[in-house]
């Protein structure tokens, strides 16, 4: 492996790296696309495509094994014989596995994987077919293939020549591409390939003109070579430039360059944009071919690569031959205006300086205010107020852009899936439809990433055990076939993701009965459970691991890990599900991981904040409406019974009459109320981690600073209201409480006893 | 000729301890402190350093100290450790001590048990001792992420800490 010593080559890998995913993930799911139409030639040559890219990347990178193993994979698509087979798809997989090991394993330095099980199966499919055995020659495979698998074939020899060219500067290497792409010595102007053939009738009969360009380049010109791009690229723009002579290496390239233009414009305005002031001396148009009359859809090319939505003259004048092997400069020539590639750190050092500035804002906003109660006729106040509201308005759209930085399409996820869900459906011998919705909801990259494991956890689950063998699914009347979609919309601060199968659904009863088992719950308890109380089973650690469980319920091997991940997020999951009809999943993810809005409240003379999209809504009670159910105590707002978290101390008999403040909060799909002390208000908070070696609570899902220094903790609820849960007490008129009280507060109390809830 | 050991020294109770000058990041005053729910009564919370999150310890509540109130004399000495920043509550910062390496001894291995695990080495300066405490061992979170239930046990537990590793790191 030759290794690019230079901090250029060391970016070109990084960039490879990172292009190259995109390219296995295409692989992929043109494989996917092959699968279900076998023998699409379409397909094939879109994988033989993306294969090609692939190893002129690996190649120019110096990545010899993943190159040359591309190379044989690529030349066996080329094969006409063996581009029919099933057996492709199967080896795209394949390949694809194998591809992304080696990248891997190129990125980290470590050992290559073997790739020879890959490269028999390669050979295998070569060799299989009887007219395979013997390869046609490149000259003779162009004539009798179509253009386009003709740019296929001569691209084999185009690379190695790609390869040499590919040190210099960015500019040549696109010129070296494109020239080298055809002849090694193309001195001869009336010698077409014919590819070039093929790609200047397809232009005559698509309604253009193919001009032949001599530009006579400026002998006093500095950098001829680079004359030569700019050259190039100014006749891009007025049409499709089919060929360039001569190679940008051959001594002849300083002086002229000839190009094969397919154009709809006149021949004057062709002269005028190539003629640029120091570089081009003297241009020569000549008609090679006249336009005809019916032009033709452009369209017939789907758009292959990128380039095609960002520069579409050019794009598809390369269509139809493969791209250049040095890609990824391509690409980036091609999309640097539109895409940056940004390290996410970057971003993430604005956001947090987005994030001080927002707390400075507040503490500006604290200040005017006491300003203005001190001096509340000051003419200065005003001033200050407009100055304020501006700045707030700007930092809001500063953040707001900010935060559409970090937003990615959750399709980045999405795409993953297909694979995996053809995968996993083989191994358990089920037939799934995978549909997917909503791929363009943006969601923050830090959750999109977070959310990966727990949402390949659903999706899998949902395949091996949501929807049944393909007998089963018959014998009930259900389609063979079993649908699984993954969906993705807003809603309201949120983004909620789901997973929706249609196949047996979860039986409650079952899994009542393995909760008494495992000693979860008591069977008078089950029984008065709800549904959906019960369902919350097999999110809890333990009763998801065990292997009965799995057959019985059909779910949930590591459903904790689910929600341990979601409540780490401060997102939610819930499911839903209907006895042979199918499970739906729902995550609701909040859109951003930094800031959120909160609503502020004291208990106990200290202030504490939860996300304000948990409040449904603030009810204002007395102590008497409080009643007692079974160690709970509840609260009847309307006509729902609403079981009541009290964070803080319990009741003194003294205070029965007391007014309460009761937030009703959301987790998961059920309602609790909160009792506080009292409310401080709504705040935007800039959340910042609490130091977790030191504090192991999972009762605070983080801090925050307000403008005038407080420190505020963040609750978080999914954790508040699973400790009330498990440590329900057994003593009857003890009520839990207390949630929120620290050790001192314990002690003042234990000094002054307070009789424990309302006996 | 012996290297000198560049010890901060503060009070707690009526003890000199000590802290490797180059573990201390600064010295305040008690701003208001943030209790946490659910965590050990000497993690008295965390407080807003210069917007930075710091979590506090009381270092009196960790010795053992029943009622320790907050008095105006007291001081956070914010201490780094592993990257990240730990304030501890003391009576009252003193003075800079330096200390001769080979005037440091071992811990007696009494001090090993109970909350003391902590404890490197003493020194002696002009006929005082100062107990020398080791940040890593004070900050680990096997150390803090006890709750109080539990954590006579746990401390309790840790009487067969490595003793060596405490000395080692005491002495830089």
């Amino acid at each position: 492996m030759t290794n690019p010593p230079d901090e250029r080559g060391l970016e070109l890998r990084e960039l490879f790296f990172e292009t190259s995913l995109e390219l296995l993930q295409a692989l992929n799911e043109e494989a996917l696309k092959l699968e279900k139409k076998p023998g699409d030639e379409e397909i094939v040559r879109v994988i033989r495509r993306t294969v090609h890219t692939l190893k002129g990347d690996a190649a120019a990178c110096g990545l010899r094994e993943l190159s040359e193993l591309a190379h044989q994979f690529e030349d066996a698509l080329s094969l006409e014989s063996t581009a029919t087979q099933t057996a492709v798809a199967e080896i795209a997989f394949a390949a694809a596995d194998v591809f992304t090991e080696m990248i891997a394993a190129y990125r980290n330095g470590t050992k290559l994987p073997s790739t020879k099980n890959l490269s028999k199966k390669i050979t295998d499919l070569t060799a299989a077919p009887a007219s395979g055995k013997t390869r046609r020659t490149r000259k003779a495979a162009a004539k009798t293939t179509t253009g386009k698998t003709a740019a296929g074939k001569t691209s084999t020899g185009r690379t190695s020549t790609g390869k040499t060219s590919t040190s210099k500067t960015s500019i040549s290497k696109t010129c070296a591409a494109k020239t080298s792409a055809t002849r090694a010595s193309a001195k001869a102007v009336a010698l077409w390939t014919e590819y070039e053939k093929v790609a200047m009738t397809k232009a005559q009969t698509s309604g253009l003109a193919v001009y032949h360009v001599v530009v006579k380049i400026d002998p006093h010109c500095a950098m001829p070579i680079a004359g030569r791009q700019l050259i190039h690229n100014a006749l891009a723009a007025v049409g499709q430039v089919i060929a360039v002579y001569p190679d940008a290496k051959s001594p002849a390239a300083t002086k002229h360059v000839e190009f094969v233009l397919a154009s709809s414009q006149t021949v004057a305005q062709i002269t005028a944009k190539g003629r640029i002031p120091t570089i081009s001396e003297e241009v020569t148009i000549e008609l090679l071919l006249e336009a005809k009359a019916a032009p033709q859809a452009a369209a017939d090319q789907p758009a292959l690569d990128p380039e095609a939505d960002a520069n579409p003259p050019e794009a598809e004048a390369r269509a139809p031959e493969a791209p250049a092997p040095a890609a990824p400069f391509g690409t980036v020539a091609a999309t640097q205006e539109n895409v940056l590639r940004v390290e996410a750190s970057r971003i993430d050092s604005v956001l947090n300086l987005v994030g001080e500035l927002i707390i400075g804002k507040s503490m500006l906003q604290q200040a005017l205010n006491e300003f203005a109660k001190r001096y509340p006729k000051e003419l200065l106040r005003g001033k200050f107020g407009d100055a304020m509201a501006f700045q707030a308005r700007v930092l809001n759209d500063l953040q707001r852009s900010v935060m559409k930085i970090r937003m990615v399409p959750v399709d980045q996820l999405f795409r993953r899936f297909p694979r995996m869900v053809r995968d996993v459906s083989r191994q358990c011998g089920r037939e799934v439809e995978l549909d997917v919705s909503g791929q363009d909801t943006d969601l923050d990259k830090g959750i999109l990433d977070a959310i990966a494991e727990p949402l390949t956890h659903l999706v899998r689950n949902a395949v091996s055990h949501g929807i049944e063998p393909p007998e089963e699914r018959r014998k009930l009347g259900k389609k063979p076939h079993g649908t699984i979609r993954l969906n993705a919309y807003h809603h309201g601060n949120q983004v909620v993701v789901e997973v929706i199968d249609d196949g047996r659904g979860i039986d409650a009863q079952k899994i009542r009965a393995k909760a008494i088992e495992l000693g979860m719950t008591n069977a008078e308890e089950a029984a008065r459970m709800t549904e959906a109380e019960v369902l919350d089973f097999i999110f809890r650690p333990g009763f998801s691991t065990a292997e009965q469980v799995t057959e019985v319920s059909g779910r949930g091997v590591g459903m904790d890990v689910v929600q341990s991940v979601l409540h780490r997020l401060k997102a939610s999951v819930s499911v839903e599900t209907r006895p042979g009809q199918g499970t739906t999943f729902r995550l609701k993810l909040p859109l951003t991981l930094a800031i959120i809005k909160a609503l502020l409240f004291w208990v106990e003379q200290r202030l504490y904040a939860i996300p304000l999209n948990a409040v449904l809504e603030i009810a204002r009670t007395f102590e008497t409406e409080v009643h007692q159910v079974d160690n709970y105590e509840v609260l009847q707002l309307r006509n729902q019974v609403l079981p009541l978290l009290r964070l803080g101390r319990p009741v003194a008999d003294g205070e029965r009459k007391a007014k309460l403040f009761v937030l009703v909060i959301t987790v998961g799909e059920r309602k609790y109320g909160l009792i506080v002390d009292l409310l401080e208000g709504e705040e935007e908070l800039v959340i910042k981690a609490l130091d977790d070696h030191t504090f192991h609570t999972d009762l605070v899902s983080g801090a925050s600073i307000l403008g005038d220094g407080r420190v505020v903790l963040i609750l978080n609820l999914p954790a508040v209201v699973e400790h009330v849960a498990r440590s329900r007490p057994t003593e009857l008129g003890h009520c839990n409480s207390g949630l929120l009280l620290s050790h001192t507060d314990r002690a003042r109390m234990a000094l002054t006893p307070v009789e424990g809830g309302q006996a | 000729m012996s290297r000198e050991l560049h010890i901060v020294g503060f009070k707690v109770g009526r003890e000199t301890y000590g802290v490797p000058i180059t573990s201390l990041h600064e010295i305040v005053r008690v701003p208001e402190i943030t209790a946490v729910p659910d965590a050990p009564d000497y993690l008295e919370g965390v407080i807003n350093l210069r917007g930075k999150i710091v979590s506090v310890m009381d270092l009196r509540k960790r010795f053992g100290e029943k009622q320790a109130t907050l008095r105006k004399q007291n001081r956070i000495l914010v201490v780094e450790h592993a990257g990240r920043l730990a304030g501890l509550i003391v009576d009252s910062a003193s003075e800079v001590l330096k200390i001769p390496a080979d005037a440091v001894e071992a811990p007696p291995a009494v001090f090993q048990e109970g909350g003391l695990n902590c404890v490197t080495g003493l020194g002696k300066v002009a006929g005082r001792l100062v107990v020398l405490l080791d940040m890593s061992k004070l900050l680990a979170p096997g150390s803090l992420q006890v709750s109080s239930e539990t954590a006579e046990k746990k401390t309790a537990e840790k009487k067969t800490a490595p003793k060596a590793e405490a000395r080692g790191a005491g002495a830089r």
